[in-house]
């Protein structure tokens, strides 16, 4: 411990982690090869979308998960079990509900002798503003008043370093606020222990505003895209251009990694997947992102005639970037809306779409559908069945086969989701049985002829586009 | 699937014969393997034909208690009670009874046997029933009226479906307590009087009886047999289909189906009998023509017309006069036993109360561990899961031969033997809540846990046993109420063709059962309920109240 910034604290290696690998089946990618480091007096951030994988790192770092692959070093030591100078807060504060505040604070000191118990509850409890709570119990506090309670537990052991898990997004915007506020001027004073820290967050003025370094992460796998630095002194001012040119340069690098402004994104669309390249700054397999048809038609109304970029979008949403960002790839993916820069614009088919009424809506998503390679697959699925009957296990085996870097079950979900507001295919949930859909089945529907012709048996002919049926007819 | 319901069709024949034979002073039980399938078929027909009634009692009690408010006072709290009061006590005067009305047949054993099986399901459910109905949400009820539903409609189209999920989950727990009733009424005599029927419970008597080791390995084996089938071929199924009915959970909807579940929904002929209750469906719940705007009676009882409330007086009156009746009856009962019999009773009270306790003591000591460890192992609970539930099903009677022989073996007596048969049944129930309530805890309470490197001892105290004390404080209850029907089986038992018997309430229950001393009897029977009842009122309430206000998480 010569000199606190010379040696990092914490150093990931090489870590790449799965779920369920030991189970032996769809093992899942959630970290991929990660290298960093956290030194003394650094706040460091990880920011990303949903599904990079950056709560599983962070507790990694804790020594909570052991990963897959790589290693953990503490102080220059190999890691083995729960670190030794780390605490963490949650984002649910994972406090426990059979102790009082008092109870839940002084857990990690109960070794310690009473005074120096007593000292530090004393310190701690003025230092987060909890000391008329000491008594209460966590089901009579406020959320705020909780987290308090989750950040005063982890500062009474003295951490070297600690450890946040989005622990401001299970409170409302003007709590989160305050706390943000008040971590920010720990951080700034002197004479306070808290000097190192490491955050997870997927909100970019919350990383501005708190760290000294940013680890930017893509998802799918998750792996580390860029770590950008942040010198200016505490506290900081949302509102100088300083912070503002910060702000908007991540915006630039999150656009860039998670929009590819390219064509590949449509040619490649049903051409499965890319692989992982060696470069790590490859282009993310394109199939269907998780959204569901309701959610695309409604970002068609939103961006209307001018261009939007994606932050503007998600702040208008109300919803986390990375799922606004899945589903403007969607509606890219259908050809609705072009990408160029941070822009997302809409084309004049996306335009038609909404002029359109709900039928010749269909009729447009299902054409755009049908040019999809992962769609023609489906459709050439079933004809080749017996009886054009394709049954639920079947489809999400040759999913794995066709797509091995997606999850399957989570596509398999999208595709039936896509296909059955699109009318190209119907499902029986209690036979968990797939067919073409034919107009005149069970279910009614106002105009719509059939979509394919029903082949005649036998015939794995590739499906030929459904001729576009007038709904004025 | 044919070839399955062609062997029902023979079995219901079968069975029904049965029960029209004339009643015979002992029953004929043949050992050899070859006739346990018919034995294993006469048992599982009591089992759930006691299902039915358990399932019928349920629908319509639990209605009336949610329904007529004045009712809903006197009937949930003797639901309680009638929860928790041992059983097995009532089962000599039951029998006696019931062959009496039926002095010709086997119809009064046969109706005293589905009787006991159905006291031992049906409480459960009723509440759980009940509990679902008050939770049917109110915009449910809401739309019932505005389509103008019947109670009939309510009934299948709103409030089934809000409580099926509840309903199923208490009928495996039933179905399993009932095969403990089974084996013991089955098997069931008094004095010199022989009242077995033929089923797995007295096949597992007779082979003990004659010490013939191989055939209760054949009883044994078709018991385990018939609880996994059920379960298999019954109870998984449902548990996957009542999924739809969960109502606050839309994303839920793909489950993996099991194979049966498939085979089942793929099958033409199940295809075919689905058309069939389809039609049936449409025939009996299309709505009527003119939307019917009767106001339901149940919302405003007291608008109810004057001859209605008359009858409803009458009704209660009767009841009262009939509960009347029997106080008068039981002190005039009890008025015969002499003081020596009480200071006994009570005595043996004492006695058995603490095997109770030791027995509750010990499951929870290995439990607690045991049942935290796997919680908090998802894979290993998941795979251990079928196995608990097995045993917390299997009736304990049927293997006490047995255990009682080992316990002799190391020297040991039925004095304190009886402790280890107690807990042989009722650790199960321990155990399975345990494990549910350590898998119940969040993930995130768990790494904080860790990270706060506690020792061993706070680890204990201050993590893990509160978090698992609700289902510690369930898994009491059950098992102490499970205890006590115990004892009257434990306490007492035949094996090699020896009695042995240790000094207790069981013990003396079963003794006056034998000799036919109905005064000692009932008096035991009323101490051991009022004991249990007061022990419910008391501590485990108490322990319920601080459970669910301290250590529920999701605050």
């Amino acid at each position: 411990m010569s000199d606190p910034s010379s040696q990092p604290l914490i150093e990931v290696r090489h870590v790449s982690h799965e779920y369920g690998s030991t189970g032996g089946h769809e093992a899942e990618l959630v970290l991929s090869d990660i290298n960093l480091s956290i030194c003394g007096n650094e706040a460091v951030a990880l920011l990303g979308p949903s599904g990079c994988g950056k709560s599983t790192l962070v507790r990694i770092m804790a020594g909570l998960i052991t990963p897959s692959k790589g290693e953990v070093l503490w102080k220059g030591s190999p890691l083995t079990g729960v670190s030794p100078g780390v605490s963490m807060v949650f984002q649910n504060f994972a406090l426990f509900p059979w102790l009082s505040v008092r109870g839940n604070v002084l857990l990690p000191v109960e070794h310690l002798p009473p005074a120096e118990q007593a000292a530090r509850l004393e310190k701690v409890l003025a230092t987060v503003g909890l000391g008329a709570y000491e008594y209460s119990y966590p089901r009579e506090l406020s959320g705020g008043m909780k987290q308090r309670v989750g950040i005063a537990r982890a500062l009474i052991a003295n951490p070297e370093v600690l450890a946040m898990d989005e622990p401001f997004s299970a409170l409302d915007v003007l709590t989160a606020e305050t706390l943000r506020n008040e971590i920010a001027r720990l951080l700034a004073s002197a004479d306070h222990p808290l000097r190192t820290m490491v955050f997870v967050t997927h909100n970019i003025s919350e990383a501005v505003f708190l760290a000294t370094k940013i680890v930017l992460l893509a998802a799918n796998p998750g792996r580390v895209d860029v770590v950008v630095p942040v010198t200016m002194p505490y506290p900081r001012d949302p509102d100088s251009p300083e912070f503002r040119a910060a702000v908007e340069n991540l915006h630039r690098i999150l656009t860039h990694t998670n929009l590819p402004d390219t064509a590949v994104a449509v040619a490649d669309a049903g051409k499965v997947s890319t692989k992982v390249d060696e470069t790590r700054r490859r282009i993310a397999p394109v199939s269907i992102p998780y959204v569901t048809p309701a959610e695309v038609l409604g970002l068609l109304g939103l961006i209307d005639h001018e261009a939007t970029d994606v932050f503007e979008l998600a702040e208008r949403l109300g919803k986390e970037f990375g799922s606004v960002v899945r589903l403007v790839k969607a509606a890219e993916l259908l050809g609705l809306v072009r990408t160029p820069g941070q822009d997302v614009e809409i084309t004049p088919l996306g335009l038609e779409a909404l002029a359109a009424v709900p039928t010749e809506q269909k009729r447009i998503v299902r054409e755009q559908l049908l040019k999809l390679k992962i769609f023609e697959l489906l459709v050439r699925l079933i004809k080749v069945q017996p009886e054009q009957l394709l049954s639920d296990e079947e489809l999400i085996r040759e999913l794995t086969i066709a797509l091995p870097h997606e999850k399957p079950r989570q596509l398999f979900r999208t595709l039936l989701s896509w296909g059955r507001y699109s009318e190209i295919i119907s499902y029986d949930q209690r036979k968990h049985i797939i067919r073409l859909y034919e107009g005149k089945g069970r279910t009614r529907v106002a105009a719509p002829a059939p979509l394919v012709p029903p082949a005649p048996a036998g015939d794995p002919a590739p499906p030929t586009p459904p001729p576009p049926t007038s709904p004025a007819a | 699937m044919l070839l399955g319901l062609g062997a029902l069709l023979v079995g219901i024949s079968s069975i029904a014969t049965q029960w029209e034979q004339p009643l015979r002073a002992t029953v004929d039980i043949d050992l050899s393997p070859r006739s346990l399938p018919k034995y294993m078929l006469f048992s599982l027909a009591r089992g759930w034909i006691a299902y039915g009634f358990s399932l019928l009692f349920t629908l319509l009690v639990a209605s009336w208690a949610f329904y007529d408010l004045r009712a809903r006072k006197f009937l949930l709290p003797a639901l309680d009670v009638l929860q928790s009061i041992p059983v097995l006590g009532f089962l000599p005067g039951l029998v006696l009874f019931l062959v009496g009305l039926f002095p010709h047949s086997n119809t009064g054993l046969e109706l005293a046997c589905v009787l006991m099986i159905f006291t031992g399901q049906v409480w459960n459910m009723t509440f759980s029933y009940h509990d679902s109905l008050r939770a049917v949400p109110p915009e449910f009820r809401l739309l019932g009226k505005f389509y103008g539903f019947n109670w009939w409609h309510r009934f299948w189209r709103i409030e089934l479906p809000c409580g099926a999920q509840g309903l199923l989950y208490n009928s495996m727990v039933s179905m399993a307590g009932g095969w403990f009733f089974l084996s013991i009424t089955e098997a069931f005599r008094l004095g010199d009087q022989d009242f077995r029927v033929p089923g797995i419970g007295s096949y597992m008597s007779v082979a003990i009886e004659r010490g013939d080791v191989r055939a209760q390995l054949f009883g044994i084996i078709a018991m385990g047999l018939i609880i996994v089938i059920v379960d298999r071929l019954i109870w998984w199924p449902l548990v996957v289909w009542s999924r739809r009915f969960k109502l606050d959970d839309f994303a839920g909807a793909t489950v993996a189906p099991s194979a049966f579940q498939l085979w089942l929904s793929r099958s033409r002929f199940a295809g075919l009998m689905g058309g069939l209750v389809e039609k049936l469906r449409r025939r009996f719940l299309t709505l009527p023509d003119r939307p019917v705007t009767v106001a339901g009676p149940a919302e405003i009882p007291a608008e109810t017309g004057g001859t209605g409330r008359w009858a409803y007086r009458l009704l209660i009156g009767l009841l009262l006069a009939a509960l009347a009746w029997g106080a008068a009856r039981l002190v005039l009962l009890l008025g015969q036993v002499p003081w020596a019999d009480w200071r006994e009773i009570l005595y043996c009270t004492f006695l058995s109360f603490g095997r109770v306790l030791a027995a509750v003591a010990i499951g929870t000591i290995w439990t607690v561990p045991v049942g935290i460890w796997i919680g908090l192992n998802p894979k290993l609970s998941s795979r251990l899961q079928p196995f608990i539930q097995f045993a917390a099903s299997f009736p304990a009677p049927m293997i006490y031969p047995w255990i009682l022989g080992l316990v002799l073996l190391v020297g040991g007596t039925l004095q304190w033997g009886s402790i280890i048969l107690i807990l042989l049944g009722t650790q199960w129930y321990i155990l399975f809540n345990v494990a549910a309530s350590a898998t119940a805890i969040p993930n995130d309470i768990v790494s904080a846990a860790t990270l706060l490197r506690l020792d061993t001892w706070r680890q204990w105290t201050r993590f893990l046993i509160p978090a698992v004390f609700p289902g510690l404080v369930t898994g009491w209850v059950t098992a102490a109420g499970g205890a006590w029907n115990a004892t009257i089986v434990s306490e007492y038992v035949q094996a090699g063709g020896k009695l042995y018997q240790a000094t207790g309430l069981g013990a003396l229950i079963s003794r006056a059962t034998d000799a036919g001393n109905f005064p000692k009897l009932t008096a035991a029977v009323l101490v051991m309920a009022v004991v249990v009842v007061g022990i419910n009122r008391t501590l485990w309430k108490k322990l319920q109240v601080l459970a669910d206000t301290r250590c529920r998480f999701g605050f």
